[in-house]
Order: structure tokens, then sequence, then C-alpha cells
């Protein structure tokens, strides 16, 4: 069982030196077991920050969080991150690349192959087995970083905002493979976006965050529409055009703007 | 192998252009050389040497020799000592720069010692060096393994500090270890700039060896120099410059192969 518990967390900045700053403030948020969450929010409302403590790479100043029951403490392959900018090891083929995560979870040569041909066929790019990133386009690359945190066969996957670096179309083929890897094969997924959109069409429950500081605005619910309207399926833009999904999408957008006319 | 031979021949034409082009400047210069010594004789040989001087300095240096050894004997104790000194050198300097950038309190205990080190140019020691082990081969490798040693660590240093921290965090929530972070991520990352690092060693090493020679040695290329200044033979002062550019360049040329067959992953 890998489901997330975020429990009262708060985190400062600069608390060694220079003015402290309070990126987030009281955050509680369990995410069960296999279910996908979204999270969006204005910049700086600390929904990166966020993830990063889930995956370990930031510590909280105050509470805990929580993954399958354990605190955590530090990075590990149970919580596998994907990032916005990639972030391949050019110096490794995509074969390297995808079996990174495998190798530290003492998985066999016979097992790698066979996640290797697996994650290829699925993500139509047979043969690039010993291409290098470089040799790939954005989008080639960052279904290799998918396959990468995927092979790893973590509990929970984190994504921080993966498909932002890519163009639109390139987008959606992504959004709507993400569902069918999910579907397939399901994690508990962290999806931090600042897209609407995505977070509303790919997300049991989309996370609205507000800033100043970084905490909890509302959590608005996805999967019983979903469910119901069978958006999984319909191609992506025809539920993107479903009045469900556009009331789901307003409901979203309404409480993002009330926070920017706060602003100005 | 058929995609490689491929994917390389733009550049093999391009190298060509640019190669045919090198070929006319060279033939140019040959060209003005002979019409400005021997033909015009505008400039005297005890300026600059003509063709025929050059050639019949280099057949005397390689055949019966001069300044105490042929040019197979000379080239080869400054090659000698050239790798001996720059192996010592990168030896230690390659691992420490990477101490040092991989480690805050190693960074913390060397830093100071490198900043009152750094500021003195390698040829300085180069009195000391002589007068702590005389003029034989060790004094020589002292002198380069202190030139050589700066910028070995520097560079990986550098590079070290440098890795891209995305590329860490990646390493580390797929599962790596201390080993495979270093072996799998900073290794490969930092690997340019240590070999940036090891170029200028290299140049070091066969600046500081040719100088440490000029003051004083029993063999070497800069032994020949140095003597030939003395007998004002100015053929034979340009045979032996134009022998330690390419002993140099030869080394550089293996440097430059051995980093391509590590770094395989580059764009180019």
């Amino acid at each position: 069982m890998s489901e997330i518990v975020i429990d009262n967390v708060g985190k400062v900045f600069g608390e060694g030196g220079g003015r402290p700053f309070l990126a987030i403030d009281g955050v509680d948020l369990r995410v069960e077991d296999r279910e996908v969450i979204s999270v969006v929010g204005p910049s700086g409302c600390g929904k990166t920050t966020l993830m990063r403590m889930v995956a370990g790479l930031e510590h909280p100043t105050s509470g805990e969080v929580r993954v399958g029951g354990k605190r955590v403490t530090g990075p590990g392959p149970d919580r596998a991150v994907v990032f916005q900018q990639f972030a391949l090891f050019p110096w490794k083929t995509v074969r390297e690349n995808i079996t990174f995560g495998m190798r530290s979870r003492g998985a066999t040569k016979a097992e790698r192959d066979a996640a290797v041909a697996h994650y290829l066929t699925l993500m139509k790019m047979e043969g690039t087995e010993d291409k290098y990133p470089h040799q790939l386009s954005g989008g080639m690359q960052q279904r290799v970083a998918i396959a990468r945190s995927y092979a790893t066969d973590p509990g929970v996957l984190l994504m921080d905002e993966p498909f932002g670096a890519l163009d639109a179309q390139t987008r959606t083929i992504m959004q709507e493979e993400l569902v069918r890897l999910t579907n397939d094969n399901p994690r508990t997924v962290m999806f931090i976006t600042h897209s609407v959109e995505e977070a509303v069409y790919l997300a049991d429950r989309v996370v609205v965050m507000a800033r100043n500081p970084g905490r909890i605005r509302e959590i608005i619910d996805v999967a019983t529409t979903r469910k119901a309207e069978k958006w999984s399926e319909e191609p992506i833009d025809d539920v993107m055009e479903m009045p469900s999904f556009t009331h789901l999408r307003g409901q979203v957008w309404r409480l993002l703007r009330e926070q920017m006319g706060s602003d100005i | 192998m058929a995609e490689a031979t491929t994917g390389r021949r733009p550049g093999v034409r391009f190298m060509s252009r640019s190669r045919l082009t090198g070929l006319l400047t060279v033939a140019t210069v040959i060209a003005l050389w002979f019409l400005l010594t021997s033909v015009t004789g505008l400039v005297g040989e005890f300026r600059f040497p003509s063709p025929p001087d050059f050639l019949a300095a280099f057949a005397r240096l390689a055949s019966t020799g001069y300044a105490g050894g042929t040019l197979l004997e000379q080239a080869l104790q400054s090659l000698r000592l050239v790798a001996i000194g720059f192996a010592a050198a990168i030896a230690v300097g390659v691992p420490l720069g990477f101490v040092m950038g991989y480690d805050r309190r190693a960074e913390a205990f060397f830093n100071p010692i490198f900043l009152v080190l750094r500021p003195i140019p390698p040829l300085a020691w180069i009195p000391l060096a002589i007068v702590w082990l005389g003029l034989g081969d060790a004094s020589k490798v002292l002198v380069i393994f202190v030139a050589a040693f700066v910028p070995s660590v520097i560079n990986t240093y550098t590079g070290v500090r440098n890795v891209q921290r995305t590329l860490i965090e990646a390493a580390l929530v797929h599962g790596a270890g201390q080993g495979r972070l270093i072996r799998e991520v900073y290794l490969p990352d930092a690997a340019p700039m240590i070999f940036t690092g090891l170029r200028l060693s290299l140049q070091a090493s066969w600046t500081t060896l040719v100088a440490a020679e000029l003051v004083g040695a029993f063999l070497g290329m800069g032994r020949v120099l140095s003597t030939a200044y003395r007998d004002i033979n100015t053929a034979m002062i340009l045979v032996s410059m134009v022998c330690i550019a390419v002993l140099g360049a030869i080394t550089m040329m293996i440097l430059a192969r051995v980093e391509r067959s590590v770094i395989r992953w580059r764009k180019t």
C-alpha cells in the first residue's frame, strides 16, 4: 500500500540566514493508494516544494510526510520523480536510462531487457534503445523519463510539470498515454501542473493551492464524474468539450482566478 | 559501423575543405620562406635559416646527433619526463579535485592551500627544484608535476562542483547509492571539464619541461635548444622548436583520442 499522508506540513526557506520565507503552511492531504491527484496553483504557491518533500528532496520544517505508513526522510526508489526538464542521463542510452532505477532494485538482465522492450513498445519507440537522449525529440525524451520512473516500479509516481516543456500537440498525446498507462498499471500519482485542463483530465482529485503562504484552497473530486461520463473511453479532445469536463474546469478556474484578483 | 560512416560523411567533406585551406596556407608560408631566404637573401642566415639549412640541421640532429644525443634520444628523454610528470600530476590532481568538489569539508580544507600556491608561476619552482634535486630527471619531473597538478585539480574541482543538480536528484529518486552516484553521474557529467584540465596540464607539462631543460639538463629537447642558442645556430634552434611543437602536438592528439573514446555521448 502506497498512500501518501501529508500531515500538517510546513516549510520555511532561508532559516539558516537571510530572511525566512514561509513557503508552505499547515498542509494536510491524504492521497489514497493508486489514486491520481493533480496539484494546481499560482506560481509561488509551493506545489513543487510539496512534491519535493514527498520525494524526500526537501525536508518539512514542521509536520511530516508518510508514504505507505513510513516517514519520509530522504529520496528512494519507492517514490520515483519525473522532472519537468526530463533529467535523463545524457551519457546513457535509452536502454540504460530506462533501467537505471531497476538496477537500484537489483533486477536481473532478463528482467531489464523485458522492461525495455515492454516500455518502448508501449510508447511506440521501438528501435531507439541504443540512442542517446540528445538524438531524441523532446516528447520522446519525456517518454523515456516516464518509462524510467515506471520501470523502477515505485509505489508512488511524482510528476513535476512533466509536459510543461513540450509543444501542445506532443503534450496532448502524452496526456492520453499517461491516462492509458495509469489505467493499465495503476500507481499512486501526484501530478504537479499549471494547466487546469491537464489537471482535470488526468486526476481523480484536483488539489487547488493558494499562496502567501502556500496552502490548500480546495480539493475537487473528478473521479466520480469521470466514471459516470466514461471519459476514459473517449479521445482527449472530445472529453475536453464535454459539459461535465468544462463544468469542472470552470470550477477550478474560478478558484484560481479569485486568487489572481486578490493580487491586483 | 555502417551507421557511423554515413553519419560522418558531411563532416568528412567539411574537414577536407578546411584541410585544403590549411595546406594552401602552409604552402604559401614555405614559398615565402624560400623567397625571403634562399631566393632573394633578404633575411640573412644568422637571423633565420633557409629551408636547405633547416633540412641539413634536421638531418644532422637525426643522424649523428647534437648536444649529446640524436633526435630520437633527445625526444624520448623529453617525452619520458613529460609522461612521468604529467601522469603523476593527474594521478594526484584529479582525485584531489574530485574530493574537493564532492565534499564541502575537503573543499574547506584544501582550498586555502591552493589560494596560496596558485599565483606562483610554475617556472618559478625551477631554481628550488634544481637546488633540491640537481640537474637530473628528478628536478624536471618535480617541476612538471607542480605545473600540471594545478590545472587538473582546479578543473576537476570546478567540473564536479557544477554537476547538474537535477541529474543528481534524478539518480537519488531512482535509488542510486553513493557509489553509483559518483560513477554514473558525477564522473560522466564532470568528464568534459576534467579533460579540459588534462589538456591544460599537458600543455603546462611541455612548457615547464622545456624551460627546465633550458636552465640546465644533460639531455632533452630543451638542451638541444639551449646548445643551439649558445652556438648561434639558427637552423638548429628552429629544428628543435619544430620538434618540440610536433612532440607536443602528438601527445595532445593522443589525449584527444582518449577523450573521444571516453566521452562517446557528445553531440559532435
